[in-house]
């Protein structure tokens, strides 16, 4: 009689040992999904690298076909800077087609600020950055490609 | 007649420059639902499209949802997400309005001014009469504009599990500025 109640103690105790670790990984992993931050983009792998014209054109013959492909994709563009546009306290930098007036325009990441600065008007430039997809402006009548979270791919 | 035609030529010339709509591709919207459970729920988009113009009253946003920046990817997929603001089918975020006292507001004079806007504001695909207060600011070609205002999720069909919650504010607070030239 004794051993069984001895054996059954040690059965419990396992469970409630396994529910500990079991409560303890899990508050763990909400934990981190919930206090995680994006990455550096300069250390995130790109999905794809494309010419700025070529992405625009891209966008401009089906921009449906194209927010699925490249939308919550780390991308690099390669073009020359169209426009270095003040954007509150900071800059965005565009890249455009001058033909249809489509473009693309960077948000750069927090800790990349200061290098968005240094870009000017003509430079050629590669930008590393999260694609937010494209869609047709009904203001300016052009296709537009938004990015964030970028960075200079050096 | 060369005197007439330069004044008629400098007439046209100053008319175009402040009947012209100003516009920008980085204006900024904030969004911020944070709460007292949960101080992650916030985002700025700083590629957002506006326009004013000064002779017809008109003014106009135009914004990607996706590209609201948040600080936690899984906050962020949950904002995209079909229960939020479900943006593959919603991909932008709009409003159209009109300065309901234009008279107040000398486009033509360097100062800051207090603005009335009424407009459509359609988010995830709702679209829902708006009407808020701001500052419009000229200095020179350029006009500033800003405004900060609040909207009711639900009235745009928006209803996460985080809302009813507590971990999603059901009333977020909303600011708006772009710098026109």
């Amino acid at each position: 009689m004794e051993a069984v109640k001895s054996k059954r103690t040690s059965v419990l105790k396992k469970v409630l040992a396994v529910i500990f670790l079991l409560l303890v990984l899990g508050g763990g992993a909400i934990w981190y999904i919930f206090n995680e931050k994006f990455s550096d983009t300069t250390e995130t792998k790109a999905d794809f690298t494309v010419n700025a014209l070529d992405l625009i054109h891209e966008f401009e013959k089906n921009d449906s076909l194209s927010n699925k492909k490249y939308s919550e994709k780390i991308v690099v563009v390669n073009g020359m800077v169209s426009e270095v546009e003040a954007a509150d306290t900071t800059v965005n930098i565009k890249m455009a087609d001058t033909t249809s007036g489509s473009y693309i325009i960077f948000a750069f990441q927090q800790q990349h600020l200061a290098e968005a600065k240094t870009i000017k008007q003509g430079d050629q430039v590669s930008i590393k950055g999260s694609c937010s997809g494209g869609a047709y402006s009904e203001i300016l009548e052009t296709e537009f490609i938004t990015f964030k979270r970028c960075a200079l791919n050096k | 007649m060369k005197k007439t035609i330069l004044f008629i030529a400098l007439v046209a010339a100053t008319g175009s420059i402040f009947a012209q709509k100003k516009t920008t591709t980085s204006g900024t919207i904030n969004f911020d639902a944070t709460t007292s459970k949960d101080a992650l729920p916030k985002a700025e988009n700083k590629t957002v499209i506006a326009a004013i113009d000064a002779k017809k009253g008109t003014i106009a946003f135009e914004a990607i949802v996706k590209n609201f920046a948040f600080s936690n990817p899984k906050i962020q997929e949950h904002f995209n997400g079909a229960t939020w603001m479900d943006s593959e089918k919603f991909p932008t975020a709009t409003f159209k309005g009109n300065i309901t006292n234009l008279a107040a507001i000398d486009f033509k004079k360097d100062g800051t001014y207090d603005a009335e806007v009424a407009g459509d504001l359609t988010i995830h695909g709702v679209t829902k009469p708006v009407k808020t207060t701001g500052k419009i600011t000229v200095a020179g070609k350029a006009v500033s504009t800003s405004a900060d205002f609040s909207i009711k999720l639900e009235d745009y069909g928006v209803n996460g599990p985080a809302i009813g919650a507590g971990k999603v504010a059901s009333e977020p607070k909303i600011t708006v500025s772009a710098d026109m030239q």
